[in-house]
């Protein structure tokens, strides 16, 4: 007991573990395959494209982040941000205010209140007055109250048929634009194939908890993916966050489709169509993210069971080669190699420990540990250099980050993919009844 | 209407004109109530009285001889006050008045939400969804109504709660109708002073502004202040003292009632907020110094007199009024070395 302890401490030492990387041409001849394709070849994957971007970066900020032309205001398309929510008294003021002084000239604000118990429609009409100066609809904001609840995506779709705008930004209610935010957002229009836009999402509440300063890494790291997945028209999702679309497509498409998770159903129908997905690095809007452990597992559960409902059910034709293009068959992979690798990563340490022997379980683990912190401290780097977040003061928490990946994301996600696969608790409660009974995608 | 008596001939005319007023809010049963009058001003005529009124009903409300009570409000052109207005509902976008109010209908199906002329009406009754293609029977369990919007038929907007916009007929200005000039139309009712005055067949004759220039009152106001102090001082043994500064008018000064207003207010300036200020005569002013006995009125006399200057046209004296008898006293000695 005492010599397994003793090698057990041994291995915590980072330095004892630095000749891993010994290990990459050792692993390539190894008896250990598995090891090499589960573990360090997804760990490059994700490691690689932001390495890729960062060097980029270094020596053409432009191509990562472009600077908005000065055009004036006359030459501005008009933008209409739509924001649907339930409940939502204590940020939709903010969110509106936000919008409306965003710096953008030609912006008008569409609130659609889901049926609220609260009074997120007299906030939203106070903080239209405190701007336009008048409590009803005006130019700049109208406000809808639905009469029945109906979920977001209906919310949503009464705002999009209500919009008059060339360009159709969705955020969430509990989101605000960073000033100069929809100038940037614009940029990638000017490629007349790009039919969507994904905004660059930081974490508002950071501080708050130290959940939210995880996701705010969290959100940091994607930020870098994107970018690279942007370049090869390669990302799979514009985040009902902040994502911007040419209005053209949301009307011919009719809007979302009710029941499923809005933003990533709707990317998808776009990318079926062949537009191209963008992401803009200046597009900056702040989010309200999850502050409790419940609330933040609720969020990814319903996240994660639209994976699966969307990616593998209604939009299956994906994976056929040849149908939309090599991209999107390769975006339906990536969607379910998200799902798998998890899942198969989880299975091979459980198998190369069993069959490595008790003794070595500890190395296989802290070297796996310090792995995962190099990779993490190279992507928050380049992640922070490109976008600034996350916040230094935040840096400290890679070393719990591998733990928070695993023990509340992971399981998470890998509940509700269990979940959806095994039909238990299909029922989304965030669908109203009516709209649920109605819906034919499963 | 009462017939006019010799009275009348001390009057003005304006004040004959007040009165004149004043009997026919009487005769008309001690309250004059606005008739609708579309060619009038506000929309609203004291008809009984004839045209033109208001200013005469304001000025007598303000010397209460009529009270006002809530008639109703009426919306005006900021422009030309007119209250000829169109008000309508206008589409936030182009301002056009040509709305229709259309419920939005939302199937549950595929989430499409539009307009009733976008669903194709279909045989045997409901609509077929231009989304989904899928038929739509049942209200509440297929689709719903979402509420009523307007739809500008102009530019296609659709919007919950549309800005109302005024337009005048008379100067044909277009305004928001929150910025309309809203003004409020009284009935007036004779109070138990008009009705004095009425059967008196005059105005009372201290129904001047008390004050002249700001905190200067006229002497019936500042004799009750007086009267007041002693109150106070015989049941709260409150002790109060007077100061009075007699104005030594040169030859030159172009006011013949009063020193000129910087001299009272460099005087007023030098006082606390308690003191009051009253005009005895056209030379002679009191000023009431409450809580303050002999000594310390004296001291308050002396430093006033300094922070004057020796230009100053007031000569200033002191007195701790004990009894009514000092102020009749006082009065009477200020009296006859009044020059006027």
């Amino acid at each position: 007991m005492s010599g397994f302890l003793h090698y057990f401490l041994s291995t915590l030492d980072p330095m004892s573990n630095l000749g891993f990387s010994y290990a990459i041409p050792e692993l390539m001849t190894s008896a250990l395959p598995e090891w090499w394709l589960f573990i360090v070849l997804p760990f490059a994957f994700l490691v690689l494209p932001s390495v890729a971007v960062w060097l980029v970066y270094l020596f053409n900020p432009a191509a990562v982040r472009p600077p908005p032309p000065a055009l004036p205001d006359e030459a501005a398309p008009l933008v209409s941000v739509v924001v649907a929510g339930r409940n939502e008294s204590e940020t939709i003021g903010q969110c509106i205010r936000g919008a409306l002084l965003c710096g953008y000239p030609n912006l008008e604000v569409v609130f659609v209140d889901d049926n609220s118990e609260d009074d997120s429609v007299a906030i939203a009409r106070r903080a239209a007055l405190s701007v336009t100066g008048s409590r009803r609809d005006t130019e700049r904001v109208r406000i809808f109250p639905s009469p029945r609840r109906n979920g977001k995506p209906s919310s949503l779709n009464i705002g999009i048929r209500m919009a008059r705008g060339e360009f159709i930004a969705i955020i969430d209610a509990d989101t605000i634009l960073q000033y100069g935010s929809v100038q940037h957002w614009l940029l990638p229009f000017r490629d007349p194939a790009v039919g969507a836009v994904a905004a660059n999402i930081k974490v508002n509440n950071s501080p708050k908890t130290l959940l939210t300063r995880f996701q705010e890494i969290e959100y940091a790291l994607k930020t870098t993916a994107k970018v690279f997945q942007a370049h090869f028209n390669i990302l799979y999702i514009v985040s009902g966050m902040g994502g911007i679309f040419r209005a053209e497509i949301l009307h011919r498409l009719g809007g979302f489709d009710t029941g499923l998770g809005d933003d990533r159903d709707l990317t998808m129908m776009i990318r079926k169509q062949r537009w191209k997905v963008r992401f803009s690095v200046g597009a900056v809007v702040w989010t309200t993210c999850p502050e409790t452990l419940n609330h933040l597992v609720k969020q990814r559960v319903r996240w994660r069971r639209n994976v699966v409902k969307i990616c593998i059910s209604k939009h299956r034709d994906t994976f056929l080669l040849g149908r939309y293009g090599l991209a999107n068959a390769y975006v339906a992979l990536e969607v379910l190699g998200r799902i798998v690798l998890p899942l198969a990563l989880l299975l091979v340490v459980l198998w190369a420990s069993f069959s490595a022997g008790p003794l070595n379980v500890p190395e296989i683990l802290t070297t796996l540990y310090w792995m995962t912190n190099l990779y993490l401290l190279i992507r928050m780097s380049i992640a922070r250099d490109i976008t600034e977040s996350p916040t230094p003061r935040n840096f400290w928490l890679m070393f719990l980050f591998p733990f928070y990946a695993i023990f509340v994301i992971g399981f998470s996600q890998m509940y509700a993919e269990l979940a959806e696969l095994l039909r238990i608790g299909s029922k989304h409660y965030y669908v109203p009844d009516h709209i649920w009974e109605e819906i034919p995608w499963w | 209407m009462a017939e006019s008596s010799d009275a009348d001939v001390a009057l003005n005319p304006g004040e004959k004109r007040r009165l004149d007023l004043l009997r026919q809010v009487g005769d008309a049963g001690g309250a004059l109530t606005p008739v609708p009058a579309p060619s009038a001003t506000h929309g609203y005529a004291y008809a009984v009285v004839g045209e033109d009124v208001e200013n005469d009903l304001s000025h007598l409300v303000r010397r209460n001889y009529l009270e006002t009570r809530f008639f109703d409000r009426v919306s005006l052109c900021p422009r030309c006050g007119s209250h000829h207005l169109n008000l309508r509902e206008v589409c936030p976008s182009c301002r056009s008045a040509h709305l229709t109010s259309e419920g939005l209908l939302h199937h549950f199906r595929c989430g499409y939400v539009g307009i009733p002329s976008e669903f194709l009406p279909v045989a045997d009754g409901g609509y077929r969804c231009p989304k989904c293609n899928g038929v739509m029977r049942h209200p509440g369990t297929e689709f719903d109504r979402l509420g009523r919007a307007f739809v500008c038929r102009g530019c296609g907007v659709i919007s919950e709660n549309p800005p109302v916009e005024a337009v005048c007929f008379a100067c044909n200005a277009r305004m928001p109708a929150e910025n309309l000039v809203s003004t409020v139309v009284f009935t007036y009712v004779l109070t138990s002073r008009g009705a004095s005055a009425v059967r008196g067949n005059s105005f009372f004759d201290d129904d001047e502004e008390a004050a002249t220039d700001g905190r200067v009152y006229k002497r019936p106001v500042i004799l009750e202040f007086v009267e007041h102090e002693l109150k106070r001082r015989r049941q709260l043994n409150a002790k109060f003292s007077v100061l009075l500064a007699k104005y030594a008018r040169n030859a030159a000064d172009p006011n013949p009632s009063g020193p000129p207003a910087q001299w009272l207010n460099r005087l007023r300036s030098r006082l606390r907020e308690v003191d009051l200020v009253g005009q005895l005569t056209d030379a002679l002013y009191l000023v009431i110094l409450p809580e303050t006995k002999q000594g310390q009125a004296e001291a308050t006399c002396r430093r006033i007199a300094a922070g004057l200057g020796s230009e100053s046209p007031f000569t200033l004296s002191a007195v701790e009024i004990k009894e009514q008898q000092d102020l009749v006293k006082i009065l009477g000695e200020a009296g006859r070395s009044d020059p006027q």
